[in-house]
Parts: structure tokens; sequence; C-alpha cells
């Protein structure tokens, strides 16, 4: 490889955009070439300062309120989840919970099951990003989420303080998913909310990666819970923060 | 409401489509007011760009096919340059992809040291005196996390297009950065 196809590839190399072929080539390339090795690392940090400290924009709320006047919200009803009369509630919760230990081995294979809660999980961020209740307990601190959330459920999700990686905790909301109430963990990377959607689970499952209207999704099982991530945030860094959750004590 | 149902034989109600908006379009707002933030610099004028194109986007929401977000971008970008063209030409005028220079730069180059050392302020400067192209790149691709193709379709042109400007846009705003810690400098 030449100096100069090098230096081509190197953007589309830190970009993670490069193929295995030309990866491969590439890091042949900067192996025995000490200065291309340095402006690789050179347009990481360049890369790193733009995200760390670039302003990002976010629309004023104003302006989310003149669109919702120009293009009037569908009459009720058309999007709302389920209501349930109040007195239901603890019931279905307890009677999903009481299912879900039972049958949840064999649930948890069927390639649908995954797909309908992929679509109700987005459909729970989506809806709380929009409708802005995207937290009922505002939290940076794990002691304060988990109580709230555990004191309101029939289980007590773990609640991970992974911080140090870039990943910070926001709070917690209560939402209904896959028939049954489960806590929904906030957090939060750079302008990114990822919803952690937790609820009981007795089969372990490996992680999974899903796409779906441009927000990207992993799921995966451990230690007796079943785990969904939501998020705008890019794929590899979601799939870091589903490993991350699931290494956590 | 005539004009707002003619989907062409889709036969989708007004209140069907407002859903569709809502589910997939409007979560992206932040995307697109970053955008046109970056391209118009003025919250002002940015939001009168977005308003514009996500009405646009609520037009001709049949034309959505895949993922939204890249799609409502390119709508809000489209808008971005026509404002761009009324009302500051100046600004896209004398762009030429072609002249495009890489060549390795040494580690201990005075810009490796002026981009360790920036600070908020002299970054979004460097960034936002770039010419319009590389900026929506370097944004698209770093605040976005967009990926090469989307870029492409987004801004209109080929991917080799995308990897030279974002190569040339971080190229000159290492530069950038340079010339404003050298200016502070003198300052101090």
């Amino acid at each position: 490889m030449t100096r100069e196809e090098a230096a081509r590839l190197l953007h589309a190399y830190v970009d993670g955009e490069l193929d295995a072929a030309k990866s491969l080539e590439l890091e042949a390339h900067l192996a025995g070439n000490p200065a291309a090795r340095a402006t690789c690392e050179r347009l990481r940090e360049m890369s790193a300062v733009i995200r760390d400290r670039a302003d990002y924009h976010a629309a004023p709320a104003s302006l989310a309120t003149r669109l919702r006047a120009s293009v009037p919200a569908a009459p009720e009803g058309a999007a709302r989840r389920v209501a349930w009369p109040g007195w239901l509630k603890p019931a279905a919760a307890f009677a999903a919970v009481a299912l879900l230990t039972w049958g949840v081995a064999i649930l948890s294979l069927r390639p649908g099951e995954d797909e309908r809660i992929a679509q109700e999980t987005l459909a729970s961020h989506v809806r709380a990003t929009l409708g802005n209740r995207l937290i009922d307990v505002a939290s940076s601190d794990q002691h304060t989420v988990k109580p709230w959330l555990s004191a309101r459920l029939a289980f007590s999700p773990p609640v991970a303080d992974v911080s140090a990686h870039g990943f910070e905790l926001r709070g917690g909301r209560l939402d209904y998913v896959g028939g049954q109430s489960v806590a929904v963990l906030v957090y939060q990377r750079r302008q990114h909310v990822i919803d952690v959607f937790v609820w009981p689970a007795s089969a372990q499952k490996a992680q999974q990666a899903l796409s779906r209207n441009g927000f990207n999704i992993e799921g995966f099982a451990r230690g007796g819970m079943s785990y969904w991530l939501v998020s705008d945030l890019n794929r590899n860094e979601l799939g870091d923060f589903a490993r991350l959750l699931a290494a956590a004590p | 409401m005539a004009p707002m149902t003619d989907s062409g034989g889709a036969h989708e109600t007004l209140s069907e489509r407002k859903r569709r908006f809502e589910q997939l379009v409007l979560p992206h707002l932040d995307a697109a007011f970053n955008l046109a933030r970056w391209l118009t610099r003025n919250d002002h004028d940015a939001e009168d760009v977005v308003q514009e194109a996500m009405l646009r986007a609520f037009r001709f929401l049949d034309g959505l096919r895949g993922e939204a977000k890249p799609w409502l971008l390119a709508i809000v970008r489209n808008s971005c340059f026509t404002w761009l063209q009324v009302n500051r030409p100046a600004e896209l005028s004398g762009f030429d992809d072609r002249s495009v220079d890489l060549h390795l730069v040494d580690e201990s180059s005075p810009e490796a040291l002026a981009l360790r050392q920036c600070d908020r302020r002299m970054l979004n400067e460097a960034l936002a005196a770039l010419s319009a192209q590389f900026r929506e790149a370097l944004i698209l691709r770093e605040l976005e996390d967009l990926s090469y193709k989307d870029i492409a379709r987004i801004t209109d042109v080929p991917i080799g297009t995308v990897m030279s400007r974002l190569a040339r846009g971080r190229r000159l705003l290492a530069e950038s950065l340079r010339a404003i810690s050298n200016a502070s400098q003198v300052h101090k």
C-alpha cells in the first residue's frame, strides 16, 4: 500500500467504514509506519474532541410546540397505550410475572416474541422522548433510582453505575411491555438518551442487536433479568454499553 | 384539508399520516435543528428553516423509504442550502471539491498541540469557520453518528466525495484551530 493510498483510507478506517480486507491491509501498513500510526491516533483524538466539545444544538421547546400547532396531534386513542383500569394494573402485573416465571424459557425462544418486544420497547422510547415523560424519578444516584423502582414493581431491577465509561444515569420510569410492568432505566451518552428496559427472566440469553426506524436495539438476558436497550446512539457504542451492563456486578 | 390528503391512492387518512409523522419523523427534530443551526449559524434562522422543512417532510411523507433520520435530514439540508443561496450566496461560492490535498501530518506538529489544548469556544469557532460543505460532513459524522452512506444521501454526493470532504474538513479544522490558538495567545 502506498503512502497516498494509506492517507486516503485512514479516515474511513478511523470512522469504521473500511471493509475487513482493506482494514487488514491498512493495519499492516500502520504496523511498519510510526508516522502513519501517529496520524491515525490524532484523527481519533480529533473525532473525540469534536464529539466531546462541539455544541449540540437541540431544538428549542418553542419549535416543537409551533410544529405541533401546524401539524396538529392525532386524535386521542390513535397512538395511546392500552389504558388499564386502576384496579386491574397490579393484578395484571402479578399475573404477567407469574406467567413469565413459569413459561419464559419457551416464550423467549420464539423469534416473533423478540420482534414484538423490540417494537414495544421502541414505541415506549419514542413516546417517552416525544411526550417529555422520559423520567418518573430523576437522579444520577443508583441508590435513589433502584429503591424507587423496587417499591413500585414486583421485582428489584439491578441499576448499574457505569458513569466511568461515559454513560450517565439520569433516572428511571415505569412502563408496560410484553404484558407486564417493567423498569426503564434512563441513561445518557453525549446528547443520546438510552432507555434500558428490565424485567425478570429465568433463562439466559445471548446478546443480539437489531435496528428499527433509525434506532438501535440490544437485547440480552442474564442473572435472572431480561434487558432491552433502545437508543439513537450508534450501534457500536450501544453494543459496548450492553456488554458493560451484562458484566456489571 | 384537501392538499394534505393527496397521498396518491394510498388512502391514508390525515390522522394516520399525523400519527406516522409523530412516530417516525418528529423524534429526529433535534438532529434536524442541530444540522440547520450549524449551517445557518443562527438560532432564529435555523428555527424558520426547520419549521419549513418539517412541513415539507409532512407533505412528502409518502416518499419516505427506509430510515427516517437520513430522509428527514436530506430535506432539512436542502432547505438550508436553498436558504443560504438566497440569503448568504457568498458562503456557497468558490467551493471546489477537486483540490483535495492529503498529506500525513507529523504528530509533533503545532496542529496536534492546538487540538489537545482547544476549549469548547475555540472548537465551535473553528467549526463555524469551515465552508458549509465541510462543516455539514463533520457535523453529520461526529455529532449525528451517521454512516458515509447516509451522509452521501443527505448531502447528495457520492460516498467518495463524503470521504474526501471529511478528510479535508478535518485537515482545515486542525489548521484553523492552530490559527485561533495562536491568536488567543497573542491576546494573553
